[in-house]
């Protein structure tokens, strides 16, 4: 067996997210409350944090503005493919290292695929600023999915072949039926897993329009799920049809309802991109990988995060035109009636 | 079928990439250049091409125009089944894509792509000279589709014998069932499209074999522009040029925002 890099869990180990488990409470209760306080009670320091969605498409943003509103110490972020998500989060370390701080990233794709790429990303791996392991997007979800089946590994043909399975934490095995070489990848089992989705009722079922990306997997490998939605509905319509539900009120710790929580990115049936947003977003940060001066992020994130109370505040900040108009190239996408 | 006079470097990399693609096959689509290709083969030669997009959308019909993600909500809409990225690659690794479209920072002779990071390897991994996104679903593509066609920009320092990142596979050293024997399924990189050309990969040696010029190109400027010894079919032709008709689908009704292809300088 090749054994490229020493076997530590970076999340739970499979023993412990299973004890985890074994010792939450799982009973059918009202988990509403505010983000607020969803995210100091979930969201510790030192945690791996699981991000949902993929690329710009529904991602938890509303959940990592309040955590940076609130501050983080030494987190792991794992993802297969995210953008706004991490890069609100990384920006906010880049500004205010005394109170946001990612120690490592487990990722396959840290980017905005059209909208360009992660200068964030640049400046913290260019200087060393951060560990960080590189898997594929199969490889992070097969990762998750393992987690979220209880067992310790899964294997893949992923990464065979290239340079991931030298810098990760892969093991190739000789496959014990074919004899062919097969890669293993050990399981992922965040601390805590941030989900955006489009509905939920109030013990934590989950629909899910569009991709499901691999946010059922990352819920159900997870300690601990946030959830936003854009739409809170009863539970009796929620399960009107129980095959709709991707992830179920167990798996789920608190329910907010945040609309447009995934703004600027995407969310199917809701809204489409806000590139501009991003781009004028990403455009803030880039000069900093040329030793430019923080001063406007600075004031970015003290105007559109710390300045306000909530992400409702941010949200406001934004022309109702522009809103509508981004909720209109939406329902262009996936036209129905109301 | 007038021919164009004013085409830009990546619309003739999209006709190229087109026309690689074969009606009726499935193409797990990267993003970029292949999700432009991809859809102009659809309307023209290729209606029943089948895109499939790592975000879980299999063969949709693509009729709300060019995706800005692979996980766009425009992949979404009529396609035929639809879960998520395991849902999807893992149709890949059971043997449904035949190809795999994807793009890459950095080529070497075995069409081995890096999207990974520039600088030194491996002292200089956690901390890279340029650190690109990295792989996103690209090398899950290389390894498990049954062929892969690459697009990667020609220039002198993007065509390395030796690459600073090894993400996504291709024939790897060129040895005899190099992937086969490291675990992978599929043939690997089938055709190359670059800015000055198209290339194959020689069947013995695996190494990259430049079949087409594009216009304004030779075989020799095509080697003084890459960094390592290319192999040249016996029978290497010009690539036509695109026509009007392709120009004006690409500007027109394929891409016509300029999301992927840039629009030249008037």
């Amino acid at each position: 067996m090749e054994n490229n890099a020493k076997m530590v869990w970076t999340g739970l180990s499979p023993d412990d997210a299973r004890e985890a488990l074994v010792v939450k409470d799982k009973s059918m209760r009202d988990k509403r409350m505010t983000l607020k306080e969803a995210v100091s009670r979930f969201v510790k320091p030192g945690d791996n944090v699981g991000i949902g969605g993929f690329v710009n498409i529904r991602q938890p943003i509303a959940i990592t503005h309040e955590m940076v509103r609130q501050g983080f110490k030494d987190l792991t972020l794992s993802f297969q493919s995210a953008a706004m998500g991490p890069e609100i989060l990384a920006g906010a370390m880049m500004v205010r290292p005394d109170h946001c701080s990612i120690k490592r990233i487990e990722l396959a794709y840290w980017g905005h695929e059209a909208f360009g790429l992660s200068p964030a990303w640049r400046y913290l791996a260019e200087r060393g600023l951060i560990e960080f392991e590189d898997w594929s997007n199969y490889n992070m979800s097969a990762r998750f999915k393992a987690g979220a089946m209880g067992i310790p590994f899964i294997p893949t043909r992923g990464p065979l072949g290239g340079d991931i399975k030298n810098t990760s934490r892969t093991k190739i095995i000789d496959c014990p039926f074919t004899g062919r070489k097969i890669a293993l990848l050990p399981a992922s089992n965040p601390n805590v897993g941030l989900i955006h989705v489009q509905a939920a009722d109030m013990y934590g079922n989950c629909i899910v329009r569009g991709t499901d990306a691999t946010c059922a997997e990352i819920a159900m490998a997870s300690a601990h799920t946030i959830v936003t939605c854009e739409q809170l509905v009863s539970h009796e319509l929620l399960v009107s049809n129980p095959k709709d539900i991707l992830i179920p009120f167990p798996a789920v710790d608190a329910v907010i309802k945040v609309p447009f929580g995934a703004y600027p990115g995407a969310c199917r049936r809701h809204y489409y991109f806000n590139g501009e947003h991003i781009r004028e977003f990403l455009s803030l940060i880039a000069p900093m990988c040329k030793g430019g001066s923080p001063d406007a992020l600075k004031a970015w994130y003290d105007e559109h995060i710390f300045g306000v109370e909530n992400f409702e505040d941010y949200i406001e900040k934004f022309q109702t035109k522009k809103l509508i108009a981004d909720q209109a190239a939406e329902s262009y996408n996936c036209e129905r009636f109301a | 079928m007038t021919v164009s006079t004013d085409y830009t470097a990546q619309e003739i990399i999209v006709v190229a990439g087109a026309k690689v693609l074969e009606n009726n096959k499935i193409v797990f689509v990267g993003t970029g250049l292949p999700m432009v290709a991809s859809l102009l083969a659809i309307r023209t030669h290729a209606p029943g091409l089948i895109p499939v997009f790592e975000a879980g959308a299999v063969g949709p019909p693509l009729h709300h125009g060019l995706p800005i993600s692979v996980g766009d909500s425009k992949t979404f809409t009529g396609a035929s089944y639809l879960k998520g990225l395991n849902g999807a690659f893992e149709l890949t690794q059971r043997g449904f894509a035949d190809f795999g479209f994807i793009g890459g920072a950095e080529v070497d002779m075995y069409g081995n792509l890096n999207s990974t990071m520039m600088g030194d390897f491996p002292d200089g991994y956690g901390k890279p000279k340029v650190r690109l996104p990295g792989s996103g679903g690209a090398s899950d593509m290389a390894a498990s589709c049954d062929r892969t066609i690459l697009i990667v920009p020609h220039d002198k320092k993007k065509f390395n014998e030796k690459l600073s990142y090894i993400t996504s596979p291709g024939h790897l050293d060129g040895s005899p069932n190099a992937r086969y024997n490291a675990g992978m399924q599929g043939k690997g990189p089938y055709r190359l499209i670059t800015t000055k050309g198209i290339f194959d990969f020689e069947e013995k040696t695996k190494r990259m074999r430049l079949i087409h010029t594009f216009p304004g190109e030779t075989v020799e400027s095509i080697q003084a522009a890459t960094g390592f010894e290319l192999l040249v079919a016996a029978d290497v032709t010009q690539f036509a040029p695109p026509t009007k008709e392709e120009v004006r689908m690409i500007r027109e009704e394929v891409d016509p925002l300029g999301i992927f292809v840039k629009r030249a300088a008037k």
